[in-house]
């Protein structure tokens, strides 16, 4: 009876594994055609900007991280991962809201003061008017960056299945070792 | 949730235990109970504020970890622009860029420490720049480093540390292969994938 729970127990594991491979494969599929994307408007922009305009020589001196990742422990040895953007600026939203008049000249805004506490958008390393390729390259990137998070959740869910299935079949040795 | 408060000079700076997650910081006071729970007063991490230089764990306090990133110029500089960059002064890159240039060598030693890129803090302190020894733990080893959560590398990179990566069991930092523009993505190369694929016998099946 306990053999018959056990085996139950092994083939759901089993299933759910399978799962997981096929979700980690169409993930990465989908990175895989992101990433792409993003290099071939890497090189629009290069080809917009110059050669050289797009590269190491551009990085900043010093860096802070947009994103950050939070892992999260659902159960013992099985992490999920979980992408967090921070500082994002939204941009200044002038528009029908407003039932007066803009002054043209009104009250100083501060966006320098919001720009020194929140981390500085990387695109501004490449100029104040980057191309609208470079734009699309970030996207692309960022988005790469969410799967990546998805997929690594995956792989060690994956991982834990494979540990959990090795104990469950060591278990069901031991109970049948004739079956073995 | 971080609470400071001035001590004789120096600020100490309370973060929950859970918030903070670094245990190899050097600054930490921290105790656990007989039951092995940690109690009220030992649940909280001790993070000294010396000479204004803040902890690097301070900084990591309720921040998250980092994603890092080896790859060639184009995959890094994508990802940068995704914002996963980070460089000051008192920290190491969380990104190598692999040039034709680059040795295997420097490729591992990154996969374990971020100290090996060039014009790095590594390579303004030689004596840090030397190749850790295995039974050593530094503080900013790439592997042994507890901020960080992802590694991305290129697969034909990976296909060069590949001993490295099959030795890196633990499930943090996860470790992503990923194409690059001159070398397509190959399932059958992934460490993961083949560790998968090497779950199943014949006789398991039965």
């Amino acid at each position: 009876m306990a053999a018959l729970d056990l085996r139950a127990e092994l083939d759901s594991l089993l299933l759910q594994l399978l799962g997981d491979l096929e979700e980690l494969e169409g993930k990465r599929a989908v990175l895989n055609a992101r990433v792409e994307e993003g290099w071939l408007s890497l090189a629009k922009a290069r080809y917009a900007m110059g050669t050289k305009s797009v590269g190491p020589l551009q990085y900043a001196s010093h860096m802070e991280p947009q994103v950050c990742l939070q892992a999260s422990e659902a159960q013992e040895g099985l992490r999920k991962f979980k992408v967090v953007r921070s500082g994002v600026h939204a941009p200044e939203e002038v528009g029908p809201r407003e039932a007066a008049l803009r002054r043209r000249k009104g009250p100083t805004k501060t966006p320098e003061l919001q720009s020194s506490e929140a981390p500085r958008d990387p695109l501004n390393w490449f100029g104040i008017l980057v191309p609208h390729s470079l734009r699309q390259a970030q996207a692309s990137f960022w988005d790469g960056l969410q799967l990546a998070a998805d997929i690594a959740s995956l792989q060690n869910r994956i991982d834990w299945g494979r540990s959990q299935l090795r104990g469950l079949q060591e278990k069901l040795k031991q109970l049948e070792p004739g079956a073995a | 949730m971080a609470q400071a408060y001035s001590h004789g000079g120096r600020v100490a700076v309370h973060a929950h235990v859970q918030e903070c997650g670094s245990e190899n910081c050097a600054c930490l006071k921290g105790g656990v109970g007989p039951t092995g729970s940690r109690t009220a007063e030992a649940g909280f991490q001790w993070l000294l504020v010396l000479s204004g230089e803040l902890c690097p764990a301070a900084g990591m306090a309720g921040r998250g970890k980092l994603i890092a990133v080896i790859g060639d110029e184009d995959t890094v500089t994508g990802f940068l622009l995704g914002g996963i960059g980070e460089l000051n002064k008192n920290r190491h890159p969380n990104f190598l860029v692999v040039e034709k240039d680059t040795t295997i060598n420097e490729i591992e030693d990154t996969f374990r420490s971020l100290g090996s890129v060039p014009g790095s803090v590594a390579e303004a302190n030689p004596s840090q720049h030397d190749p850790p020894l295995w039974d050593e733990i530094d503080s900013w080893q790439f592997l042994n480093r507890d901020d960080i959560g992802i590694i991305l590398i290129n697969q034909y990179i990976a296909e060069m540390v590949r001993h490295a990566l099959d030795a890196h069991q633990h499930s943090i930092p996860a470790v992503l292969e990923i194409p690059s523009k001159e070398h397509p993505y190959d399932a059958a190369k992934d460490s993961i994938l083949r560790r998968a694929r090497g779950m199943f016998t014949a006789e398991d099946l039965r």
